[in-house]
């Protein structure tokens, strides 16, 4: 099997062996089918095969008539922002995003700002699969137009209204950003100076180089670990490449989990709402500490399909307060419907500088589990039904098939899925105690192990 | 008939297809990751035409290149002969125009290059096809990836080498008055500059290098109106018309007399073998004047089968220094390079003149004269061949060159039935002495075409 996912997260592969330039043509014909020749803006961020997959998607969708709007390398978070504003009718963003060198992808984006939903998938992925794509005539094609720069400003004017700048810039914060070399270096210098921030940026040259695992994880943060005492800093945040996600490290030089990101932010802005019912949105495999943050201020959690589309969707769909999920991001109802790191920064800034407190006595306040997380390669065409044999070897446990399977115990919980974007189980487990957690994921390895 | 198979045209010429049709982003980006494959995954220049789906082809091919870890280096628009020169001058694995020359508007077409600055021939062009039907391209993983890079400025090398070539003193002296004819192609954005700088003062007209061709961009002479009212108008020594790409080159007189392309090379090869006698080659289509002019020099004229790579791997073989296609006024002079230019044809062109102290209808009127005229006929590719079988079984008696369709060579003039390499067609051409003679040879081997029943 070819290394290719077709997903909620668009067309993904490793570079060569499962996406080409023809399959990456293909992908943005079928958008630009999909979308009837529309008005189309296109991104990209800083790996080496990105450059290679913007030539081929902007000739496929000129292909099709389509007028195509180049942001050029640009955050996610940017490229969700320009959509609405300049009436696009979607938008292709490639980039790795947090995955390993050598994967890419192509997420295609709706009118909207958001990734597309599971229905307009369908049917774009119906085009794709059949392969007949709208042409245009040579006197039809459609020039390339670059978006302005004044993009940028208008961004951060709108993230400044929606968060408490003021509170922020008085805090006179020191932070360090780590980029891993991705897009979001790029608008560094006007987050630093909107927030009155004092910034220190490390693995912020644009390149296609990876410093680190590109997953905001503990493992991947003690680039900035190591320098939070030296600088004093007030608190680290470890970007993936195309700003959607974000972990962060203390004063006190604690590398968190990205599990806490979303209770954080959850814990602060339901206090500010101040209101009892608000609905907050997850996935069914994120950390119990957030269940017991929104308990605290009176919300209703509800847990659904993992993955950005489905949650934030679900969340607009039914009008809730907030949606996010355990891998490092979230999203307000009145923000941009889509995870934006840089948000996420300044909701916690905020948080710190309206408490007054350190992020390590913000996080203090948190209920703590132990969450392990593994991942296990294993092609999709096995990955499904391995995870459904594991059911019957557990007749102790509450049993969710929601998405994947998911095992409650009163001590804790595991949660098995086959990734969405790439050839892998994504094994968690989470308990008040570390070594229940541990066991589990060594006990349900060696399970699946022993399936094959 | 599938009208998709019917405009798609895989040959030595490269591979040619309308856009919207036949020619999609897809089969080009495959196309030039197997070109990118066949020359070593090095570096490979990147050149397009100003039509209007040349971005969008262009960024195919980009795509194609990376992905097989060749290096891009991208010229944007510039003429097809300077992409040939700054292949070599990069020392590149190759290059990849992106221009269907003379083709209707709505073509569009990839043209291969070699390492040596000329187009793939037909063995090599076969390989390359080979490879592609086979699929299964060896894709380069993301870490050996090269990144982009690009040459604004090598029409000014181009142009710096041709005015080591000639005797720009003599020209800048004369201050020619010159008209030119764009075609809304290539020329538009560097002939004018080119002309100024050999001390001419320049009428231009189509100079927006748009690709929208305001006249059918063969430079025919029927296709010159424009230009013949402007030479009259402004009073102009000689006129210049470009195809779209910059290869090829057709003039007008001083009168305003639209010259057939077939004098564009007899012109220059009675100019360069006065300084340089040496041996010619021109294609079969190629005007007799041409055996003529090289008989008066003393020097031998040898024919190859139609299509610039063919002319110049005789050119190589015979060591001849002057040649070209006269159908279609593609001059190539080795001196410079390997492959048709149009800027050589113009600065040869303007030295003639400054030298000569004669006007350019009294120089036109001094070399033999003869009538060339042609048609074609729509026809696919098989039954073209089997056209021309036909005709070489009622020709047998004739002198005959069958190597590339059927030319009949007659005392005074010869006819060519071939079929064409870029467009599904039958060319007839033919060429006498006389005007009359031409129209009726014409007409008569018309009727003959058209009587066959295959």
């Amino acid at each position: 099997m070819r290394p290719t996912k077709l997903g909620s997260a668009g067309i993904r592969g490793v570079i060569g062996a499962g996406l080409t330039p023809e399959n990456a043509i293909d992908f943005a014909c079928a958008f630009g089918t999909f979308t009837n020749g529309g008005k189309i803006i296109v991104a990209l961020d800083t790996r080496f095969s990105s450059e290679m997959l913007h030539q081929a998607v902007v000739s496929g969708l000129q292909s099709c008539g389509c007028e195509v709007h180049d942001l050029g390398i640009a955050p996610a978070t940017l490229l969700s922002f320009a959509i609405p504003k300049l009436k696009a009718d979607g938008a292709l963003l490639i980039g790795g995003g947090h995955q390993r060198a050598s994967w890419n992808s192509i997420v295609p984006w709706g009118a909207n700002g958001a990734y597309l939903n599971s229905i307009q998938l369908r049917e774009l992925f119906d085009i794709y699969y059949g392969r007949r794509f709208l042409t245009c005539r040579w006197d039809e094609i459609k020039k390339i137009i670059p978006v302005p720069e004044s993009i940028q400003e208008q961004y951060f004017d709108a993230l400044c209204k929606s968060v408490d700048t003021k509170a922020i810039a008085a805090a006179n914060f020191t932070v360090i950003n780590d980029f891993c070399n991705g897009s979001g270096s790029a608008l560094e210098k006007q987050f630093a100076s909107r927030f009155g921030l004092n910034s220190i940026s490390i693995n912020n040259i644009l390149s296609g180089i990876l410093p680190h695992n590109p997953e905001p994880r503990p493992h991947s943060a003690f680039q900035v670990q190591s320098l939070i005492k030296p600088l004093k800093s007030d608190v680290g945040f470890v970007f993936n490449s195309d700003m959607s996600r974000v972990s962060l490290v203390s004063d006190s030089g604690e590398t968190l989990s990205e599990e806490c990101t979303f209770p954080l932010g959850v814990d602060y802005l339901l206090s500010k709402a101040g209101k009892d019912g608000l609905r907050v949105i997850s996935n069914i495999c994120t950390s119990k500490t957030l269940d017991d943050v929104v308990a605290r201020h009176n919300g209703i959690l509800e847990k659904y399909t993992t993955g950005q589309s489905n949650i934030i969707d679900y969340m607009k769909e039914s009008n809730a307060f907030i949606s996010g999920e355990g891998s490092g991001s979230f999203t307000s109802n009145d923000w941009l419907p889509s995870f934006d790191a840089f948000y996420v920064s300044a909701v916690i800034l905020e948080a710190m500088a309206v408490k007054q407190k350190t992020l390590s006595e913000l996080v203090a306040e948190l209920p703590r589990y132990h969450i392990v997380k593994k991942t296990i390669t294993s092609s999709s065409m096995n990955a499904y039904n391995r995870i459904r044999a594991l059911k019957n070897n557990f007749k102790d446990a509450k049993i969710s098939e929601i998405d994947g399977l998911r095992l409650d115990w009163n001590d804790g919980w595991v949660s098995l899925r086959a990734s969405s974007t790439e050839q892998l189980i994504r094994l968690i487990s989470e308990s008040k105690d570390k070594e229940i957690a541990e066991d589990r994921v060594l006990k349900i390895h060696a399970l699946l192990e022993n399936s094959i | 008939m599938n009208k998709i198979l019917h405009t798609l045209k895989f040959s030595e010429a490269g591979v040619r297809g309308i856009v919207g049709d036949s020619l999609t982003p897809q089969l080009t980006a495959s196309l030039a990751s197997t070109f990118g494959r066949y020359t070593g995954s090095g570096r490979v220049i990147v050149a397009r035409d100003t039509r209007s789906s040349g971005k969008m082809l262009e960024q195919a091919v980009i795509a194609g290149l990376l992905a097989v870890g060749c290096q891009p280096l991208i010229l944007g628009i510039v003429p097809t002969p300077t992409v040939q020169l700054m292949v070599t001058h990069y020392k590149a694995n190759g290059g990849i125009v992106i221009t269907a020359s003379h083709n209707p508007v709505e073509w569009n077409a990839l043209k291969f290059i070699g390492p040596q600055g000329i187009f793939l021939d037909i063995r090599e062009s076969m390989e390359l096809f080979d490879i592609f039907t086979q699929g299964n391209l060896d894709y380069c993983p993301e870490n050996d990836f090269k990144e982009l890079r690009y040459e604004t400025n090598a029409f000014e090398l181009h142009m710096q080498r041709i005015f080591k070539e000639i005797d720009i003193e003599s020209i800048r002296a004369r201050k020619f008055k010159v008209a030119l004819d764009c075609c809304n192609g290539v020329g538009a954005l560097y002939s004018k500059h080119f002309l100024e700088e050999l001390g001419c003062k320049v009428v231009s007209i189509y100079d927006k290098p748009n690709g929208i061709f305001e006249r059918p961009p063969e430079p025919l002479a029927k296709n010159l109106t424009k230009l013949s009212e402007t030479v009259k108008k402004h009073n102009c020594a000689i006129g210049f018309a470009h195809d779209p790409d910059g290869d090829r080159m057709t003039l007008v007189d001083n009168n305003g007399q639209a010259m057939n392309p077939q004098s564009t090379i007899s012109l220059t090869v009675e100019h360069v073998l006065y300084e340089d006698p040496g041996p010619v080659v021109v294609n079969i289509q190629t005007s007799r004047a041409v055996e003529d002019i090289a008989k008066s020099y003393g020097c031998e004229v040898f024919y190859s089968k139609v299509g610039e790579i063919n002319v110049v791997n005789m050119m190589m073989d015979k060591d001849s220094e002057i040649g070209g296609e006269g159908n279609c006024g593609g001059v190539i002079w080795r001196r410079l390079h390997p492959g048709r230019d149009s800027y050589v044809a113009m600065a040869l062109m303007l030295e003639m003149l400054a030298l000569n102290n004669e006007s350019m209808s009294d120089i036109c009127a001094s070399i033999p004269k003869y009538f060339t005229i042609s048609d074609k006929f729509p026809c696919s590719t098989f039954r073209a061949r089997e056209i021309i079988h036909e005709f070489n079984k009622r020709y047998k008696n004739y002198e005959c060159i069958t190597f590339d369709g059927l030319r009949i060579n007659l005392p005074d003039g010869w006819v060519l039935i071939r079929g064409s390499n870029t467009e599904p067609v039958l060319r007839l051409t033919v060429e006498a002495k006389k005007q009359q003679d031409a129209k009726k040879l014409l007409h008569d081997f018309s009727e003959e075409i058209k009587k066959i029943k295959i």
